[in-house]
């Protein structure tokens, strides 16, 4: 315990510092600000500043990026609630009441109750963190490459099945992020693999060349081919605080949110998305009138706002801990880790301690900036969704052209990243989702580096894999969860949480 | 983020021998992705005994994508989904061609021209621009590019760079 109050001293006087709370600042402003812009997701933001972020300290950059993904998820309730957009997929639940809340005239008193949910769901999932996190480290320090290689087999296992849509096409997107990490030189032999005599291809696709044609541009392409959603009529806010009745109301759904979203967060694979379906589901199978929900029942916004943001944050456990990222958010830390040199893995606590607790502690900062920008000054939020899209994306592409530019100082990066944007859009055409392909890709390296060297262990055998009673157990809990996800039951209890 | 577009418009009702065209060509590319591995992976040694050779992941890999891809194809005849909605053409061509030109101008002629470049020709992928709003809004961007870049994060990005004049 003792430990765990001087790590955080520890972190706090790291975070604290003045570059890294401006980055703090920085990142949760841009966070809300992308939540607040439909259209705009955080794994695009992410992308689209990686590249930025090359040229700060290590620490304030991972503050910073980590910064606008629990901020995006303030910022997307903010729409949902006001104008029955949500920003971001994980405040799509919160439409469903918060925006009746609105019609109501008792939007402030949603958006306050979001915003104190989503604080005190910040405030826990951070000590979650921060408790959970040594005793992970120390058992995954006992982890050999056998255990390594079949634990990343299950996160992805897990991924694709928690995640929205088709599980063939979430399985062949992973599948092809495992791909294209193969292309490069191999590290072991030194040969030439999949490259087709490109020199440009030699080392590799770098990451962030990847992330941003693929995610980044493809999403504007996708957007350009929908017609702007126009927010027609605003709500007048009201009050903001609410009253006593609402906070008793809502201090139940906001533990039990806070709960589940952390509980579900760190599995992988949906971060902050499941969260919120299952918080709202549960909120309404204990009402005592269920009938409300969806007429501005306040537990309806309490809980899976708490949860989302619970999620966001929880979702970075396996990252810290184990080094291995659960989600398309996460691996976009990874890259943003190794380009700084630092390998994510159970050495990063010990190893690059100021970092690691540096960005516990940022995150309880984070929320307490995120809580002081949200409520006073939601009215310029929402002011910012007249800037139409005609003018954002071009900002857009010539902000990422800049970025993407100066991570190696080459043009041809730049065509590299445009033709990975067609790409991108051609599989958005097709119904694929392409984040999944980040984390195969992220995952990828890591994976063929630990099946080798598991290999080589046990003189080539993959025997290995199941004589080792944790490799083995693992490798099984994959199978039954993608086994289950065939199943018809399962399956469409799967769709349901997704459509609700 | 995105949601894949539902099926209207588009490939409408032609005797629908194919349930579902998304799925179907999905699943097609997918197996032209596998067999594209496979054959370039075919002169990689797949390795015995204590190492496993460069070849093996890959290899798998694309197996078991082509396995994908077989099952998308199967299920697109067999079973209702989503079809093809309608690709355009405009936006990821003037993006694209953007993108290129930026590629082009920024070691040449420097992010002051690069800049303006990009977001003008990215511009006429949307039927909604306004030329000249966007010009105005474009050199402004710019502007603040350069501020950011350049001066706050001192990257050596050229700003202006006009041949035996001027290098900014």
């Amino acid at each position: 315990m003792n430990d765990l109050f001087s790590n955080l001293a520890l972190g706090f006087s790291t975070a604290l510092t003045l570059p890294n709370l401006g980055l703090c600042l920085i990142g949760c402003m841009v966070g809300t600000l992308i939540g607040v812009l439909p259209g705009i997701g955080p794994i695009a933001t992410i992308t689209m500043l990686l590249p930025i972020t090359f040229n700060f300290d290590p620490v304030g950059a991972l503050i910073m990026l980590a910064g606008i993904y629990y901020g995006a998820q303030y910022g997307g309730s903010t729409t949902a609630i006001l104008v029955n957009i949500p920003g971001e997929v994980t405040a799509i639940v919160t439409t469903l009441d918060g925006h009746q809340m609105a019609r109501q005239g008792r939007a402030g008193v949603a958006l306050g109750i979001a915003a104190i949910g989503s604080f005190f769901a910040g405030c826990v999932s951070t000590l979650v963190i921060a408790a959970l996190a040594a005793p992970l480290v120390k058992l995954a320090l006992l982890f050999g490459p056998a255990e390594y290689f079949a634990l990343m087999v299950t996160g992805l296992a897990f991924a694709v099945v928690l995640a929205r849509g088709s599980v063939p096409k979430a399985v062949a997107m992973i599948l092809i992020g495992l791909l294209l990490s193969a292309v490069g030189t191999d590290l072991e032999t030194g040969g030439e693999r999949l490259t087709f005599g490109l020199t440009a291809l030699t080392s590799g696709i770098d990451f962030a060349v990847l992330a941003m044609g693929v995610i980044g541009f493809a999403e504007v392409l996708n957007n350009l081919e929908a017609p702007e959603q126009r927010a027609l009529a605003k709500a007048p806010i009201g009050r903001l605080l609410p009253g006593r009745d609402d906070l008793k109301a809502s201090a139940a759904p906001i533990l039990r949110g806070t709960l589940v979203g952390t509980a579900l967060g760190i599995l992988p694979g949906n971060g902050a998305v499941l969260g919120p379906y299952a918080s709202y589901a549960l909120e309404k199978k204990l009402a005592k009138d269920p009938r409300r929900f969806g007429r501005g029942a306040i537990e309806g916004v309490a809980g899976p706002e708490s949860a989302n943001n619970a999620g966001a944050q929880s979702s970075f456990i396996p990252l810290l801990t184990l080094g291995i990222p659960p989600n398309a958010v996460m691996a976009l830390m990874v890259g943003a880790m190794t380009i700084h040199g630092i390998i994510p893995g159970p050495l990063v606590m010990t190893k690059n301690a100021t970092l690691f607790w540096g960005m516990i502690a940022s995150m309880w900062i984070g929320n307490l900036m995120l809580l002081v920008i949200n409520l006073p000054l939601v009215g310029i939020w929402v002011k910012l969704l007249d800037v139409p899209y005609r003018l954002l994306y071009p900002a857009i592409l010539v902000f990422s052209c800049i970025g993407i530019y100066s991570v190696n100082n080459s043009p041809s990066d730049v065509v590299l990243t445009a033709i990975f944007a067609l790409v991108g859009y051609a599989l958005i055409k097709l119904g694929f989702e392409t984040a999944p392909l980040l984390l195969g890709f992220v995952l990828g390296r890591l994976m063929e580096e630990n099946l080798r060297r598991a290999l080589l262990i046990a003189r080539g055998s993959f025997a290995t894999l199941l004589q080792r009673p944790v490799a083995a157990g693992l490798l099984v809990v994959a199978v039954i969860v993608l086994l289950a996800a065939i199943i018809p039951a399962v399956r469409r209890g799967r769709e349901e949480v997704f459509t609700e | 983020m995105s949601e894949p577009a539902n099926a209207s418009g588009g490939v409408v009702e032609r005797r629908r021998a194919i349930r579902s065209s998304q799925n179907f060509v999905a699943g097609l590319t997918l197996l032209a992705v596998a067999a594209i591995a496979l054959f370039a992976t075919a002169d990689l040694g797949e390795g015995r005994f204590y190492a496993v050779g460069p070849a093996l992941l890959p290899r798998a890999v694309a197996t078991l994508l082509a396995l994908a891809g077989a099952g998308l194809v199967a299920g697109g005849l067999m079973k209702e989904g989503d079809m093809l909605t309608r690709w355009s053409l405009r936006g990821p061509l003037f993006v694209f061609i953007a993108l290129v030109a930026f590629a082009l101008s920024i070691r040449t002629v420097g992010l002051a021209v690069a800049g303006p470049t990009v977001a003008l020709i990215s511009g006429a992928a949307s039927p909604e621009t306004r030329p000249r709003e966007l010009l105005l809004f474009a050199l402004l961007v710019t502007a603040l590019s350069i501020g950011l870049f350049r001066f706050i994060l001192h990257l050596p990005i050229p700003i202006l760079i006009i041949p035996r004049l001027l290098v900014l």
